[in-house]
């Protein structure tokens, strides 16, 4: 038997080799060289903005004045003694400035996707934009919240680079290591002119927007914005006038937004005690189950009014013609049929199916269903090598659609105030967490239709990954034991629509 | 073949992640002994980073585990030790389903390096103890706190001291690191500890544990009380209101309490002090069968 020693010691040192702590982030990001200058995106169509000249920008000064002459030689010096932790910053934002707020406002997203802990009396605070560091926090950045606060901020980069852009090529300034060849191009360099600066323009009009929807990351933010622009003047990319007008265009156009975002419907879409209880009565009035909270204390349903909130690309009338018809009654053969379904689902789930539920989760505290989306579209934007200005446009398509199918679903869960399928059965068990909202339709099938829709219009070789996407998300409700097969079905029918518009948006803007 | 029972002290009252092996006790050489323990754990309060509270969407989380444990004297001076858990979990509260499945293979060397009378009054031992283990299914880590385990591999090393005096009487202390390896979850991207991981792989902080115990033993009696303190070396506090994650710094402190005697052992614990981790109380019960070859 001493000859049975080594195994147990040698399987040891086996599984210790094993223990490598390393994580590496699977969203690569390399420095930007653009495939495309897309010097007329000047002219691509607005969306908020009534045209690029709505906000004016003086000429720049000459490449030979004094100005501007000491401008390359404060670049000169701050080459001159650049730190490690400069240059890592100037890598950091070399991968362009809308990819990387993009990964940002995810972040940002799962840090503040925590809905509120109730208080001792049973009833729950709601968040305070007033208050924003109090606890609760704010804002509780759930999907709906987390679907505007992605639009806002890819729309208005979108329309302050397009404005950009039609400066940018009204004065044909070059960068500065173009200028002076006695300064370092520290990142891929281009032909496009270097006035108004796009990295001080993404960085004034995302920062003034992210102060609005996160009030309690202020620091974090305006410390990132301060970077971007310092690395595109230590690497040679703009000179301290190109970003000076960048920054103030940025923030001129961000204020158009933030005013938006005031007046958006927003502020009303939590309602009160007597908006949550009409729509049981109404629900009930109409010989329906309503929905009720499965939490403990019942919690009040999330954002009833989001259903009114503006949209981007489509009217209020179009808002309500799209939607989807009513679910099955909670008392027909066919709801029975569908709440049996859930739980023989549940209750033989296969491993790959857990493992889709989890992928898909996207619960609380992750970067929700339109941050995963957002994620699956940076790649594409990074492999298309996208200009600023066009991974803007994608960001804007893809979160324009998905905040009005969050409109448009959101309208239709209060329309009808559907229970959930633990409400109906309450022998099923979820694998993920529930929801606390009605159930028809599934956001998540909403959100992946329209998302779907969108990316397979700007990135058609990846159409079939993305319908596949799609149906994974969508599928994994039910594998979760949180929605009904009709959820599904409806919600991705009604996402493709919205996200309809979104295309033909695209198809016509210019761009293409 | 001679059947007898000894007492197996492998048996750690039940906790979610580990098997201790702290403590003296070997197996006579060429003496295979085998046995089940069963352990029923539950809390209700759980420390939320340092936040102590309640959830009424869980209510009492309870852990059921059938542990098959087995170990073999090589020689005299080393043993060898397997464990496999069946383990099930449910909450009382809340729509959340239970899991269950088999949990992490462990497997464990435990050598004495020195035994030494001390004075006339006792005798001094230290020993070493090498530990693996390994998930044995695929069971997910990303459903705390109602997954089964947290299916890291990991390889602990550890270091024991004692003293058994000759009326009985013993004090023992042992020390332990575990180095655990990256998790994989079954999605892109999570968050923890203040920031966004686009990624499905999840750092696994290294875990110490240290443990004092005293205790009678005499013939086939014995009867230790310990108290031990685990510390993460890292991670994230559970933000509030949130779920727990897999990478959490969970830490505790814990009093345990066995009896065993011949073949039996029967045990209690409770969590005293902690974080990310719930206010767990358990009880074991044990059976072991040794066969001398």
């Amino acid at each position: 038997m001493r000859r049975s020693l080594p195994y147990p010691l040698l399987a040891l040192a086996l599984t210790c080799a094993a223990c490598d702590n390393t994580i590496t982030s699977s969203e690569y990001l390399p420095p930007l060289q653009a495939a495309s200058l897309d010097s007329t995106a000047g002219g691509w169509r607005m969306i908020v903005l009534s045209a690029p000249t709505q906000f004016s920008l003086a000429a720049p000064a000459a490449d030979t004045s004094a100005a501007y002459r000491a401008e390359l030689v404060a670049i000169k010096a701050a080459q001159a003694r650049l730190t490690a932790a400069q240059r890592s910053t100037i890598a950091y934002w070399s991968a362009g400035g809308v990819l990387r707020w993009n990964e940002i406002v995810r972040g940002l997203v799962a840090r503040f996707n925590l809905p509120p802990a109730p208080r001792a009396d049973g009833t729950y605070p709601v968040p305070d934009p007033e208050n924003p560091f109090a606890d609760p926090q704010f804002p509780f950045a759930n999907p709906p919240y987390a679907a505007r606060a992605y639009s806002y901020v890819a729309v208005a980069q979108f329309e302050a680079l397009k404005t950009a852009w039609y400066w940018k090529y009204q004065y044909n300034r070059r960068p500065p290591a173009q200028v002076d060849t006695g300064i370092a191009a520290l990142r891929p360099l281009s032909d496009l002119p270097a006035y108004p600066s796009e990295d001080a323009v993404i960085s004034g009009v995302t920062v003034e927007l992210l102060k609005v929807l996160f009030p309690a990351a202020v620091e974090e933010i305006t410390q990132r914005a301060a970077e971007q622009r310092n690395a595109a003047l230590w690497s040679g990319k703009a000179a301290a006038s190109d970003i000076a007008a960048g920054l103030a265009l940025g923030k001129a156009v961000a204020a158009v937004f933030v005013a938006r975002a005031g007046a958006d419907g927003m502020k009303n879409a939590v309602g009160n005690p007597a908006l949550w209880q009409a729509f049981a009565d109404t629900a009930t009035a109409h010989g329906e189950i309503p929905w009720r909270s499965q939490e403990s204390p019942p919690r009040p349903p999330m954002l009833p009014n989001f259903g009114l909130l503006q949209t981007w690309l489509m009217t209020q009338a179009e808002v309500v013609t799209e939607r989807p018809p009513a679910p099955p009654s909670t008392s027909s053969p066919q709801m029975q049929q569908e709440v049996a379904e859930v739980r023989r689902t549940v209750d033989h789930l296969s491993g790959t199916q857990l493992a889709i539920a989890y992928k898909w989760n996207d619960g609380a505290g992750t970067y929700a269903p339109p941050g995963h989306w957002n994620d699956i579209a940076a790649e594409y934007v990074r492999d298309a090598r996208m200009s600023e200005v066009r991974a803007a446009r994608t960001f804007a398509l893809l979160n324009m659609a998905m905040h009005d199918a969050a409109v448009g679903c959101w309208g239709v869960k209060y329309l009808y105030f559907n229970p959930r399928p633990v409400q109906l059965d309450p022998n099923i068990k979820t694998m993920i967490g529930l929801p606390n909202f009605p159930a028809y339709p599934s956001g998540h099938s909403t959100f992946s239709a329209a998302a779907a829709t969108v990316l397979s219009y700007v990135f058609p070789q990846g159409s079939s990954d993305f319908e596949a996407m799609k149906n994974e998300a969508s599928i994994s409700r039910l594998y979760g034991g949180i929605h009904y097969r009709s959820d599904i079905v409806r919600g991705k029918e009604h996402g493709a629509r919205i996200g309809g518009y979104a295309v033909r948006f695209a198809q016509q803007d210019g761009a293409n | 073949m001679r059947i007898s029972s000894v007492l197996l002290l492998l048996i750690g009252p039940a906790t979610l992640h580990a098997q201790t092996v702290d403590d003296v006790m070997l197996f006579p050489r060429r003496a295979l002994s085998a046995g089940v323990v069963y352990a029923h754990e539950d809390w209700s309060q759980y420390w939320e980073g340092t936040l102590k509270r309640e959830n009424g969407n869980i209510g009492t989380v309870t852990t059921q585990r059938v542990s098959w444990m087995a170990g073999y004297g090589v020689t005299d001076r080393l043993s060898v030790m397997v464990t496999v858990p069946y383990v099930a979990t449910r909450a009382s509260q809340g729509p959340l389903h239970g899991m269950s499945g088999v949990q992490d293979f462990m497997l464990a060397a435990k050598y004495q390096i020195l035994a030494t009378p001390l004075t006339d009054r006792g005798t001094l031992r230290a020993l070493v103890v090498g530990a693996a283990g390994i998930p044995a299914s695929n069971y997910t880590p990303d459903f705390q706190p109602l997954s089964i385990g947290l299916a890291s591999r990991q390889v602990s090393g550890r270091f024991t001291l004692n003293f058994q005096a000759r009326d009985g009487w013993f004090l023992n202390g042992s020390a332990g690191y575990t180095w655990r390896a990256n998790v994989k979850l079954d999605r892109p991207a999570y968050y923890t500890n203040g920031q966004l991981y686009l990624t499905d792989e999840v750092a696994m902080p290294d875990v110490v544990d240290y443990s004092i115990s005293a205790g009678f033993q005499q013939g086939r009696l014995c009867i230790p009380v310990s108290f031990s303190q685990h510390r993460t070396l890292g991670g994230g506090d559970i933000r509030r209101q949130d779920m727990p994650f897999v990478s959490n710094r969970m830490d505790f402190g814990r009093i345990d309490v066995m009896v065993m005697y011949r073949g039996m052992s029967f045990g209690t614990s409770r969590i005293v002090s902690g974080r990310n981790v719930g206010q767990a109380t358990a009880v074991t019960g044990g059976l072991f069968y040794t066969i001398h070859f």
